[in-house]
């Protein structure tokens, strides 16, 4: 195993650090085109329209079918072959996309979890639908959405790793360079590895402290 | 008040509803009975389109209920429904369950349907909850804000499945005695209940139903003294 050394490791770190904010970046921007794209694709699921659910099924079940390393090479490659895209856009959108899906799936179960018989509490009162959807079921799903939307922040956040792949400068293309300079993987790559966890931690406390906060609602 | 004619309800093959023919004229409380699976719930949430009927006509206030071009949000304001599990809304209050419909429809203003609110709950003895959660509150606490629920949007009538069916039996009589209140006050009320004793007191009529026919309708005190039928019989004898 290769020798641990805590100069060179000090010297590449500010190397290593440029990648932070590439990262923080994309994933931020990432969650967000995820959550806008799944919160109507998740809405168009138990939408009662055929032709709007189907569409929306047919997106999830396709996306979960496809690794993200394919979606980027393809919207960065395919999509860049036709338009003009610059690479921080193709990899914010190829992650938006692929989450997208996932965070739909999540709107749809919390919807579906909750009773059938609020829906039918609110009909009988003389609410439309709509309404009662709005005003009745998404205050109560939404509560119930907070865990497992943090777990796919967290999961997002670490698949931002991949855009390295389109040179996106972000923690794991640094990590690379730095290593490619310095030949000393395993340390940088602890290195990395420990500042993803830093990351996904602080996303956890955010999300058992909002978790919290939700519940004294009930 | 309510009429049927010929209502069919079929769930999949089984025929859940045969040919049902009833009238409920206004000021009326009409009490369903009939063994469980007899179709008795599926009858009332006919009523108000929370079950679609497959055949024949229901009139609510003169409006064809069965026509699809029925405004059912319009239908469903002048029918109030007590549930067998309640389904308060648990993100509100007591009051702003009973409130939220009538401002929401715009029905009445905030400030207007607050004072009806506080007045329903009042009348339902539970003004001192009106800022708890329905966590917060007994089951016959929650049955009952649920009924000043559905009075909130000024029913013509109001229909009970089972509302006692799911509370600890010392919580009955606290729902039951707020239900009497409501018929001596002249709301006109369908009930589902196996709660003899109300039926007795309060009803006008007593439809009896098993598997999904009307077998025998009747006063209280013909029904239960002198039922015509081996149906109605056999039933009585069973649970009184």
């Amino acid at each position: 195993m290769e020798d641990f050394s805590l100069p060179v490791l000090l010297n590449y770190l500010p190397l290593l650090l440029s990648g932070l904010p590439g990262t923080v970046g994309i994933a931020f921007f990432a969650i967000l085109c995820g959550v806008f794209i799944g919160f109507f694709a998740g809405l168009a699921r138990v939408s009662l329209n055929p032709v709007i659910k189907h569409l929306a099924t047919i997106y999830v079940e396709v996306i979960r079918g496809v690794p993200l390393l394919v979606i980027i090479y393809l919207i960065y490659f395919g999509l860049g072959s036709f338009v003009d895209i610059p690479r921080y856009a193709a990899a914010v959108i190829s992650l938006g996309v692929f989450s997208g899906a996932y965070v739909a799936e999540i709107f749809r179960a919390a919807v579906e979890s909750v009773p059938s018989g609020q829906m039918e509490a609110a009909l009988s009162v003389g609410l439309t639908r709509g309404q009662a959807l709005r005003k009745i079921i998404l205050p109560q799903a939404l509560k119930r959405m907070v865990p497992p939307l943090a777990g796919q922040f967290i999961s997002l956040t670490k698949d931002s790793s991949l855009a390295s792949v389109i040179a996106i400068p972000e923690l794991t293309l640094t990590t690379y360079q730095a290593i490619t300079m310095t030949f000393r993987s395993f340390q940088f790559w602890m290195t990395t590895a420990f500042m993803y966890f830093v990351l996904g931690w602080v996303l956890q406390r955010v999300a058992r402290y909002l978790e919290r906060r939700f519940a004294v609602i009930d | 008040m309510i009429r049927l004619i010929g209502l069919n309800k079929w769930f999949g093959k089984h025929h859940v509803l045969v040919d049902i023919n009833e009238h409920v004229k206004p000021g009326e409380v009409v009490v369903i009975i009939g063994p469980s699976g007899s179709g008795k719930t599926t009858l009332i949430r006919c009523i108000n389109v929370l079950e679609k009927a497959d055949k024949g006509e229901i009139f609510v206030n003169g409006v064809p209920v069965h026509n699809p071009k029925t405004n059912l949000c319009e239908l469903r304001q002048q029918v109030g429904f007590v549930f067998q599990h309640i389904n308060l809304f648990p993100h509100m209050t007591a009051l702003e369950n009973v409130t939220f419909a009538p401002a929401e429809v715009k029905l009445m203003s905030k400030k207007e349907a607050t004072d009806v609110g506080m007045d329903l709950l009042n009348k339902v003895g539970l003004a001192e909850k009106a800022h708890s959660f329905p966590g917060q509150l007994s089951g016959g606490q929650k049955q009952r804000v649920a009924i000043a629920r559905a009075l909130g949007m000024r029913p013509k009538v109001v229909l009970f499945d089972e509302p006692t069916s799911a509370l600890d039996p010392e919580m009955i009589k606290e729902v039951l005695e707020v239900m009497k209140q409501l018929a001596y006050d002249g709301m006109t009320m369908v009930v589902v209940t196996h709660e003899m004793g109300f039926a007795r007191e309060v009803a006008n009529r007593v439809v009896f139903i098993d598997q999904g026919r009307v077998v025998e309708v009747g006063t209280p005190e013909h029904f239960f003294t002198n039922p015509q039928t081996d149906r109605a019989k056999l039933f009585l004898s069973r649970i009184l």
